[in-house]
């Protein structure tokens, strides 16, 4: 069974090799033991953000207002859920599935089009693991110790192998 | 496994890297700078290709596949791979530019559709091929010269199956440079990045045409039977790629 979903995601793979680059700069606000609110900021790169720009940024005036907000909410952002936002979340070691993501916003900073959304966990962060990757190859999570804000706690970023893909982990003491 | 991930990681993290150099020197072309930022942008995007075409890719397994199925020397290797690329710069610019200025709108969209129909064409190509490669081998196992000469049929349909397909990294650096008046730069860039990947390409096919040797000499005679397994591998390659696109769209 394994062979065949490896097999598979190899094939589909065949058809990419990351042309999109994000960096991820996770902020985690611990609320309680049970209750963690983590802001994601995507970063997207200078050449896809350009793209998105010219078409998003619809009066071109280099900001993002509420109705070109909505318009990639619902037309891009929306598209990563089949995704799962290429972000997984492990608690105690098992998969859990990535709450919706709430407060969408998008900005222009750079030249660069940044996405930020927050992901409300029920967990306590400590036993949470976070992973970021593509296993389609498409888009390259990347993630940095340097992008992690988490006040109170020791953050370690690690790189993963995920048998087809390799993705980026971040878990917390 | 964790060797392929760790090349494959490392090769991501050079494309990274080199996309953002690209990026960041293309913005600073400015008109006292221009001919030595132009150079070094095609440099960069030679070897962008390169590295990129290094990841998974279905041009590299096609033609990797057909060189175990057929006698060839390391030149033909050569010549598909550079077939290869010029098939896919050119796609890459027709769609780039006809998405740029006829649609106008919605080019991330626009490309994603457009591209599955390419996926799509290029998938059912190439379970062609893979079913004329058979064909091929069984009717030739006893007429080794009439085959020689329908070999570079197949040839060109294995090019185009494979270069079909626009690339999504070259078509965003064209129209990166569109964005910021740079037409010129732009074809320049995706011929660059082409070349690049077409060496890449080549050498996967130079790799197979060694391993084929070996296995051929052990074989002996019955070498069709090696261009029976090749043709049914690019055939099965054909289906496979056929329901990923179907699963994707």
């Amino acid at each position: 069974m394994k062979a065949i979903f490896i097999l598979s995601v190899f094939i589909s793979s065949l058809f990419s090799h990351p042309h999109t680059f994000i960096d991820v700069y996770p902020t985690v606000k611990v609320q309680s033991d049970s209750a963690t609110v983590v802001n994601f900021k995507w970063v997207l790169d200078d050449m896809t953000s350009t793209i998105l720009i010219m078409e998003l940024d619809k009066d071109g005036d280099g900001k993002i207002n509420e109705k070109e907000n909505s318009f990639i909410h619902d037309v891009y952002f929306s598209l990563f859920k089949d995704y799962s936002y290429y972000t997984y979340i492990k608690v105690k070691g098992k998969d859990i599935k990535l709450p919706e993501p709430k407060n969408f916003r998008a900005t222009i900073e750079n030249n660069k089009i940044c996405y930020s959304f927050d992901i409300e966990l029920k967990h306590d962060i400590k036993n949470t693991v976070i992973e970021f990757g593509d296993s389609d190859f498409f888009v390259a999570m990347v993630l940095k110790d340097e992008f992690v804000k988490a006040d109170g706690l020791h953050a370690k970023v690690t790189g993963v192998d995920n048998d087809f893909y390799y993705g980026f982990r971040l878990e917390f003491k | 496994m964790e060797l392929y991930n760790k090349l494959l990681h490392t090769l991501v993290g050079w494309q990274y890297e080199l996309n953002s150099y690209i990026s960041t020197t293309i913005r600073s072309l400015n008109d006292e700078n221009s001919l030595g930022t132009s150079l070094l942008i095609l440099g960069i995007a030679f070897l962008y290709g390169l590295i990129h075409a290094a990841g998974p890719g279905h041009g590299k397994a096609l033609v990797a596949l057909y060189f175990t199925s057929n006698k060839s020397d390391y030149k033909k290797a050569f010549k598909m791979g550079y077939m290869i690329s010029v098939i896919h710069a050119i796609s890459a610019l027709i769609f780039t530019f006809g998405i740029f200025f006829i649609l106008k709108t919605m080019f991330r969209k626009n490309f994603n559709e457009f591209s599955e129909i390419a996926m799509l064409i290029s998938a059912v190509m190439i379970t062609l091929v893979g079913l004329y490669l058979i064909y091929e081998a069984y009717s030739g196992r006893k007429h080794k010269e009439k085959k020689a000469k329908k070999s570079s049929k197949s040839e060109v349909a294995v090019a185009f199956s494979a270069g079909v397909v626009p690339c999504p990294g070259v078509m965003t650096i064209v129209l990166f440079c569109i964005v910021l008046n740079q037409f010129t730069l732009g074809i320049l860039a995706a011929i660059a990045m082409s070349i690049g990947m077409g060496l890449t390409i080549s050498l996967a096919g130079i790799f197979s045409i060694a391993f084929s040797r070996k296995a051929g000499g052990f074989l002996n005679e019955k070498t069709y039977i090696l261009e029976m397994i090749g043709g049914l591998l690019v055939f099965s390659l054909g289906v496979f790629l056929l329901l990923a696109t179907t699963n994707l769209s």
